[in-house]
């Protein structure tokens, strides 16, 4: 096809949205910063790790071109990748505060986190996500997403964090790929070989209609241009993730038991009743509800015996100056795919709600709250009706609350007491600027079941608990995520499904603790970087990635 | 994934770096950058095993017909021989 956009490569793609012969390319194939996880597992690595970053002129403005490599790994997002991207994104910040208007415009072609590097993945997202959302103050960052891979995973909620999107008919943007759906939840749920059903649902047709991309247009390189130009000069924004309201309306007017197709759907989303939301505190009940190690520590540390919520699964309270939030499992919700604690539409939107408020009381005030997230999360909900109306928004709605209230001075503290995996963790867990996290062997921390990350790297169970050996970021157990040099502070001798006295009042010292550490200290994700386990060897990929693009980016 | 390397007696140095090509499915990238002596190195990652000899011959053809002084690395995921030889003609263009 002539001029087509979608059949370009990466680099080919920035250097066709930037003015000719004003772009340079920053930390490119020459510079020698590939992925050092990849080859240990016996695959092959591509010399710029699968991101171009260029920066050149868009029109005439300054601008910067993060361009996602789709055909390298699906554009997986891995250490050296992600790194890149929030490198480059965080010195456009820097100049955009410096009053040096830089507009930065991501070109996503990508299923997420790179499985190979799992954690490490999880870690950059919320770290781009965390910059897109700073980055947002100053000027409208723009996404395109014009097909071939589109846009799956953990970068779906970026994409979700973006100001304004641009596609073409070829892409698709969906949390859970259909393949991962019916590993996890059946065929019945989502028949991954039904091409029709899935380009209905996940293609841009149905994605535009119903608020989850911007624009769709024709694959042409001018085109695609000038549509970006158009949303970098009106500095078009959708505000996708300030709907909570809207989507909270939306689930309550949602009948569950009746099937859900595009058409009905569409329907419904012209059609809803918006109400304000609110979230009350929860309160003490007299049934004890499904046991989780969420429940058991929110109710531990804020003393409410028998949590109650309006929404069974989200329980938030202030306890001692500090607000706690929890999402629990609930086995009798009206969600299905929510009953074991799974983040769901629901939930991302409540946390959002419940955060924004947060935010919004202590708006006058000196001293912000600290918000302490008690993370026991098995992952995100996986099911047909949350894609077809975009879990993605959901998870994005909260994680962007999180990292807003983190950027206005609320120290944000996550406790993994239970399970932190894959988005469910991006909602909640991954913008805190501390995780303190249980030293206890039935907890999970990773991107993706072990089943369901073998189908999709096409690896079996045991070639998949091999590569852990070479790479912690594989691994699913804390001890290895330890040694990413995330953690604020790994708590030994605490069962995590043993709240006793003791453990209770160690653990609340503890997150006392990790509050005073973040007093006058920045307001970013950089403590992650700084830790003397991500010095050593967590972080050193990304360490040496932030200062290339540092030294290369004024030059 | 095998490591190969490969080293050929050359006589046309190269004065800029080159890169061409993508790590996708049948595909490859290939980076050349300027040496100082005649001694060309090249260092291949494959995904595919076994095929050390198609390499060789594959190289050995095209330094017969340009040989060029660099430090070259290829990182290959199951291209045939026809796109090896596509894109290091490629990369040729390039410095041209």
């Amino acid at each position: 096809m002539k001029d087509s956009f979608v059949e370009l490569r990466a680099r080919e793609r920035a250097l066709a949205l930037l003015d000719a012969g004003t772009a340079r390319e920053l930390v490119g194939p020459f510079d020698n910063l590939i992925s050092p996880h990849l080859e240990p597992q016996g695959i092959v690595p591509e010399s710029d790790d699968g991101v171009v970053l260029m920066r050149g002129q868009l029109n005439g403005q300054a601008a910067l071109v993060v361009a996602i490599e789709g055909a390298f790994q699906g554009g997986g997002i891995g250490e050296v990748s992600g790194a890149k991207i929030v490198a480059a994104l965080e010195q456009a910040l820097a100049d955009n505060k410096a009053g040096k208007t830089i507009y930065p415009i991501l070109v996503l072609d990508t299923g997420g986190v790179r499985l190979q590097e799992a954690n490490y993945g999880l870690l950059s997202i919320s770290e781009i996500q965390n910059t897109v959302v700073a980055l947002k103050q100053y000027v409208p960052v723009i996404g395109v997403i014009p097909g071939r891979v589109g846009s799956f995973g953990g970068m779906s909620i970026t994409a979700a964090t973006l100001s304004y999107l641009i596609t073409t008919k070829k892409a698709r943007v969906g949390l859970n790929g259909p393949e991962v759906i019916e590993q996890e939840a059946g065929v019945r749920e989502f028949d991954s070989s039904d091409k029709d059903l899935i380009w209905n649902t996940l293609g841009t047709t149905q994605r535009a209609a119903t608020g989850i991309v911007d624009e769709v247009v024709t694959d042409d390189i001018a085109t695609i241009k000038a549509a970006v130009s158009a949303a970098v000069a009106e500095r078009k924004d959708s505000h996708r993730t300030d709907k909570a309201d809207f989507y909270l309306s939306l689930l309550d007017q949602l009948d569950l038991d009746q099937p859900l197709d595009t058409q009905t759907y569409r329907d419904l989303y012209q059609h809803v009743q918006i109400t304000k939301h609110t979230i009350p505190a929860a309160v003490s009940g007299d049934n004890p509800g499904t046991k989780s190690r969420g429940r058991l520590w929110f109710e531990a540390l804020t003393g409410i015996k028998n949590a109650e919520s309006s929404v069974p699964t989200v329980l938030h309270a202030d306890k001692g100056g500090k607000a706690f939030i929890a999402i629990t499992a609930d086995e009798h919700n009206r969600f299905p795919r929510v009953r074991h604690g799974e983040v769901g539409l629901q939930e991302g939107f409540s946390v959002a709600t419940i955060v924004n408020d947060i935010v919004a009381a202590d708006a006058d005030k000196a001293t912000k709250r600290p918000i302490v997230l008690i993370v026991d999360v098995p992952s995100q909900a996986y099911g047909y009706k949350e894609e077809l109306i975009g879990i993605h928004m959901s998870l994005a709605a909260a994680a962007v609350a999180e990292a807003k209230a983190r950027q206005a001075g609320h120290p944000l503290i996550a406790v993994a007491a239970g399970d932190a995996v894959s988005g469910g963790f991006l909602a909640f867990g991954l913008q805190s600027n501390r995780l303190v996290v249980l030293d206890d062997d039935s907890i999970t921390i990773q991107a993706m079941s072990k089943a369901s990350a073998a189908r999709i790297t096409q690896r079996t169970i045991a070639e998949l608990e091999a590569a852990t050996e070479h790479v912690p970021a594989m691994a699913y157990d804390v001890k290895n995520y330890q040694k990413l040099g995330a953690m604020y502070q790994f708590v030994e001798g605490i069962d995590a499904w043993q709240a006793d006295d003791q453990s209770v009042a160690k653990l609340a010292g503890i997150i006392d603790d990790a509050i005073a550490s973040t007093v006058d200290q920045p307001t970013d994700l950089h403590f992650r970087y700084e830790t003397d386990i991500a010095k050593a060897s967590g972080r050193v990929a990304t360490r040496r990635v932030r200062q290339a693009v540092a030294d290369q980016w004024a030059n | 994934m095998e490591k190969l390397t490969f080293e050929f007696k050359t006589s046309q140095p190269i004065t800029a770096p080159v890169h061409v090509g993508v790590v996708a499915s049948g595909d490859l990238e290939v980076i050349l950058k300027p040496i100082t002596t005649n001694q060309t190195t090249v260092a291949v990652v494959t995904g595919s095993d076994g095929f050390k000899t198609v390499w060789g011959n594959v190289l050995n053809r095209f330094f017969d017909r340009y040989p060029i002084s660099a430090a070259i690395e290829i990182n290959d995921f199951g291209a045939t021989p026809g796109v090896v030889n596509l894109r290091l003609t490629q990369a040729m263009e390039a410095l041209a």
